[in-house]
């Protein structure tokens, strides 16, 4: 999943990598020894997204928990998960739908906690073009739409052009992996661009365009409301380690309620943790603030997953001929493993 | 005769089935699941059973390839004959066309498709701009280093520039030429799969095995790597293949009837 | 009264600080075979490329039955110690090379490199590329592309300088034999005395520094010439003679 404003090559995500590293070793030892574990962010390099992370290193929640954890990026947005498998890392940073696609091939994965409570996957045009729900048919008939090509993408696109009563082929699709949307969308190079908001606005504050970016949420127009990234384990090592995975939620729910309280000073702690990722200041401070209302649901609770949430994503992931079987919501996640709220 | 044809086919070949027969231990003595390293089996059934979808894919990376193959082929010779006859230019462009070496091309991709768009010309271009440069610099070499007695010879005799050029220098760069045009061929489909890569509209060989990695279909992520593999092979081979039929003279001692006549008819 | 086929009339070059060649004089009549001889240089290397037009002289002319070729090319037939024959040619196409330079080949052009191949012993090569030929043959080879390129002058520049003693000695003969049947002019550069005494009919003995005509020596050996050539006192005389100009320059 790719759901980000890119501009990194392999060189700094080298430096994101050494940063990382600096990151972890800060963390001086306390009296009692703590447990080592490794935690893969979803995407090569480090971004706003992992600032819940970044707070229970800096502020002493992993340590408070008895953890020490290193951050590995993955070479690509796939790794993660085989990071997991493999035994590379014990903690994982992923999509619902990567979880769902990891499972359906006998990937033993399981999802311990919602990241982000709602769909913040929209549609955006350049500022002034019309983008509403009602009328995205004629809007968006014949036009250039970016894709990254991820299984988000793959699973929300199908909704709102069913939505629009579209077929693919009304459309066309244009599709980069490693590209920056908005640079495509801004050069008019393609009409619609898709991501989600907390990335796409602070990109396009970056690029200093006037105006205000069109956007239609996917929600808006027929895509499901359900959580995008989740944490995950492998069912073997939360099976062994239950005190570690506990403890690992523990701290990240302390950090995440720290960071959504102090967002600015959140944001500077992910600056001096990445000095080198990439982003400005601003784009990392506009891109938590944009992060945090998405954390909880309408309880104001964080984590909680529901049924209907895997069983929502599943059946469409099977639609889309992305998996081939939709198994019981239990085989994709657990709550056990979360702190009482 | 026979010895040579065992030792330059045969070997090859077992060197290949080693490599799949290690491959094969590796994944099945150490239980290794499928969707982090299938087995050879499992790669090559997910390019057969994927025939219908993945060929329409593979002729257009194969046309992407050849296309700018060719593009590069003519501009490299061109550039590199250019460079060679007219010192000036050779100045002026050969820091051009370094620099132009460095830019790491998947940093140039993207650019290339803002500008040119999400067909197949970005790809062309891609292609062009890593086989060009191997080309060029072989042929210039390859002028540069043709034994200045031959030429000396050839103006004694009255021979004009531009025969002296097609009798004596073309041929006598053959060598270097080829071997330009060699790495061109090898680099040429990596080319157009980061070309792929950079954006297109509908899929493509490269979208595919994008797609397949991120949905951990991991057979076919190594499947459309071989594909993608042998496309780059059969070019080289092909490229291999032009240069023994036409320098028959770095293999026999007597020319063949049928070659002596084309040669003959190459010198019109 | 023979008639000059090649006149050089005060042909001088200078490169930089060093003068390859004084100016100097020299007429070679038609059909003769004309030996230089002289330690390397002593400017014959030079002479010849002011000759074959790939050097324009500082001053002088150079004329061929009485018309200026100076700083002219394609008057003159050229030979090297490299043989250079090309590889990617066969036999017959390497003879014919030289009017592929200048013309397309024709019919009449390759029934004549057959012709003069099977002449002189190369018959059966014909369809072969150098590469399969030994020292001795790929010289007879560039001498006969010489020969077809139909210049009454040929220039040849140490073309056995390569080559062993024995297929030296038989490329002589051979080089005699072919020069009696076509009767050619041959200006014929060595710095090997014997081989220069042995071929000529006319001996210009030249010393370096600067470079320039020492003696001009005429050669009373009777024709036919072999073996036994070189044991008759008038060779002995003479090469005693041309050895005393080489080496007397240096007392």
């Amino acid at each position: 999943m790719k759901l980000r404003r890119l501009g990194l090559t392999a060189a700094s995500s080298i430096l994101v990598i050494t940063g990382a590293v600096t990151a972890a070793t800060t963390a001086s030892s306390s009296a009692a020894p703590l447990k080592s574990v490794t935690f893969a962010y979803d995407f090569p390099g480090p971004d706003f997204e992992l600032i819940p992370v970044v707070v229970a290193e800096d502020r002493g929640y992993f340590k408070a928990h008895g953890l020490s954890v290193k951050v590995d990026f993955p070479t690509n947005t796939s790794s993660t998960t085989q990071f997991l498998t493999t035994g590379t890392a014990q903690f994982g940073f992923i999509t619902t739908t990567d979880m769902a696609v990891a499972v359906n091939v006998g990937a033993p994965l399981l999802s311990v906690a919602n990241y982000s409570m709602r769909n913040n996957w929209a549609l955006f045009a350049k500022p002034g073009v019309s983008l509403q729900a009602k009328t995205l048919h004629k809007t968006l008939l014949g036009k250039r739409i970016f894709s990254y090509g991820d299984t988000w993408t793959e699973a929300m696109l199908p909704f709102v052009l069913r939505y629009a009563h579209l077929t693919t082929s009304q459309v066309k699709i244009i599709t980069n992996p490693t590209a920056n949307d908005l640079t495509y969308l801004l050069a008019g190079k393609v009409d619609f661009s898709t991501s989600t908001t907390n990335y796409e606005l602070p990109g396009f504050a970056g690029s200093h365009v006037k105006g205000k970016l069109s956007q239609l949420l996917g929600t808006q127009a027929g895509a499901p409301n359900i959580p995008i990234w989740v944490y995950a384990v492998t069912k073997s090592y939360a099976q062994s380690n239950p005190g570690t995975v506990k403890a690992f939620l523990a701290a990240i729910l302390e950090a995440t309620k720290w960071a959504a309280g102090h967002q600015v000073a959140a944001a500077k702690d992910f600056d001096k943790a990445y000095p080198k990722s990439g982003y400005t200041n601003a784009y990392n401070a506009l891109g938590w603030k944009l992060t945090v209302p998405f954390l909880t649901n309408a309880q104001h609770r964080y984590f909680t997953q529901t049924n209907a949430q895997w069983s929502t994503l599943t059946s469409a992931l099977k639609g889309i001929k992305l998996i081939t079987k939709v198994a019981a919501p239990s085989s994709y996640y657990t709550n056990k493993y979360q702190p009482a709220q | 005769m026979r010895r040579r044809v065992l030792l330059n086919v045969g070997v090859p070949i077992l060197s290949l089935l080693i490599v799949l027969g290690v491959w094969q231990l590796i994944v099945v003595g150490g239980h290794v699941a499928s969707y982090i390293a299938p087995r050879p089996r499992e790669a090559i059934t997910s390019v057969t059973s994927q025939w219908s979808t993945l060929w329409p894919l593979i002729l257009g990376t194969i046309r992407e390839t050849i296309y700018g193959y060719l593009i590069g082929a003519v501009l490299g010779f061109a550039l590199g004959v250019v460079m060679a006859k007219i010192p000036v230019v050779q100045r002026l462009v050969y820091p051009v066309i370094l620099v132009s070496q460095a830019v790491p091309v998947i940093a140039l991709a993207p650019v290339l498709v803002i500008i040119l768009g999400f067909g197949i010309v970005p790809k062309i271009v891609i292609v062009t701009w890593i086989v060009f440069f191997p080309v060029t610099v072989n042929v210039l070499d390859g002028l540069g280093h043709v034994d200045p007695d031959l030429k000396n010879l050839a103006r004694v005799y009255g021979a004009s520039r531009w025969r002296t050029f097609v009798q004596i220098e073309v041929p006598a760069s053959t060598t270097p030429l080829f071997s330009g045009l060699k790495i061109g061929a090898i680099y040429a489909v990596t080319g157009a799969i980061i070309g792929e890569l950079a954006a297109s509209e509908g899929n493509s060989l490269a979208l595919y095995q994008e797609h397949a990695n991120s949905n951990l279909n991991t057979a076919a992520v190594y499947g459309t790597t071989i594909v993608m593999t042998l496309i780059g092979i059969a070019w080289f081979l092909l490229v291999v293949g032009l240069e023994v039929w036409s320098t028959p003279w770095q293999r026999r001692s007597v020319a063949r009837r049928r070659w002596r006549r084309g040669a003959d008819g190459a010198a019109r | 009264m023979p008639t000059t086929l090649l006149e050089l009339r005060e042909v001088g070059k200078v490169f930089g600080d060093t003068v390859a060649l004084a100016p100097t004089s020299l007429a070679i009549e038609e059909g003769s075979f004309v030996a230089i001889v002289g330690p390397s240089g002593c400017g014959k290397s030079t002479m010849f490329n002011v000759i074959a037009g790939l050097l324009r002289p500082d001053g002088g002319e150079v004329a061929l039955r009485g018309a200026t070729i100076t700083a002219s090319t394609g008057h003159v037939g050229y030979m090297l110690q490299k043989d250079l024959l090309v590889p990617w040619r066969t036999v017959e196409d390497n003879i014919t090379m030289a009017t592929r330079l200048t013309r397309r080949v024709t019919d009449e052009d390759r029934a004549e490199a057959r012709r003069v191949a099977r002449q002189y012993g190369l018959g059966e090569f014909l369809r072969h590329y150098p590469s399969a030929l030994s020292g001795g043959m790929r010289q007879r080879v560039a001498f006969m592309r010489t020969l077809v390129t139909h210049q009454e002058l040929l220039l040849l520049d140490e073309p056995f300088g390569a080559l062993d003693a024995q297929t030296r000695l038989e490329m002589q003969e051979w080089l005699l034999q072919v020069w009696k049947d076509t009767g050619r002019t041959v200006l014929f550069i060595t710095h090997d005395v014997d081989e220069s005494i042995f071929l000529s009919d006319r001996i210009v003995v030249m010393s370096p520094r600067p470079g320039r005509v020492v003696a001009d020596l005429a050669n009373p050996l009777s024709r036919p010439r072999g073996i036994h050539t070189l044991l008759e006192p008038e060779f002995i005389a003479l090469k005693a003679q041309v050895l005393g100009l080489l080496h007397g320059g240096d007392a």
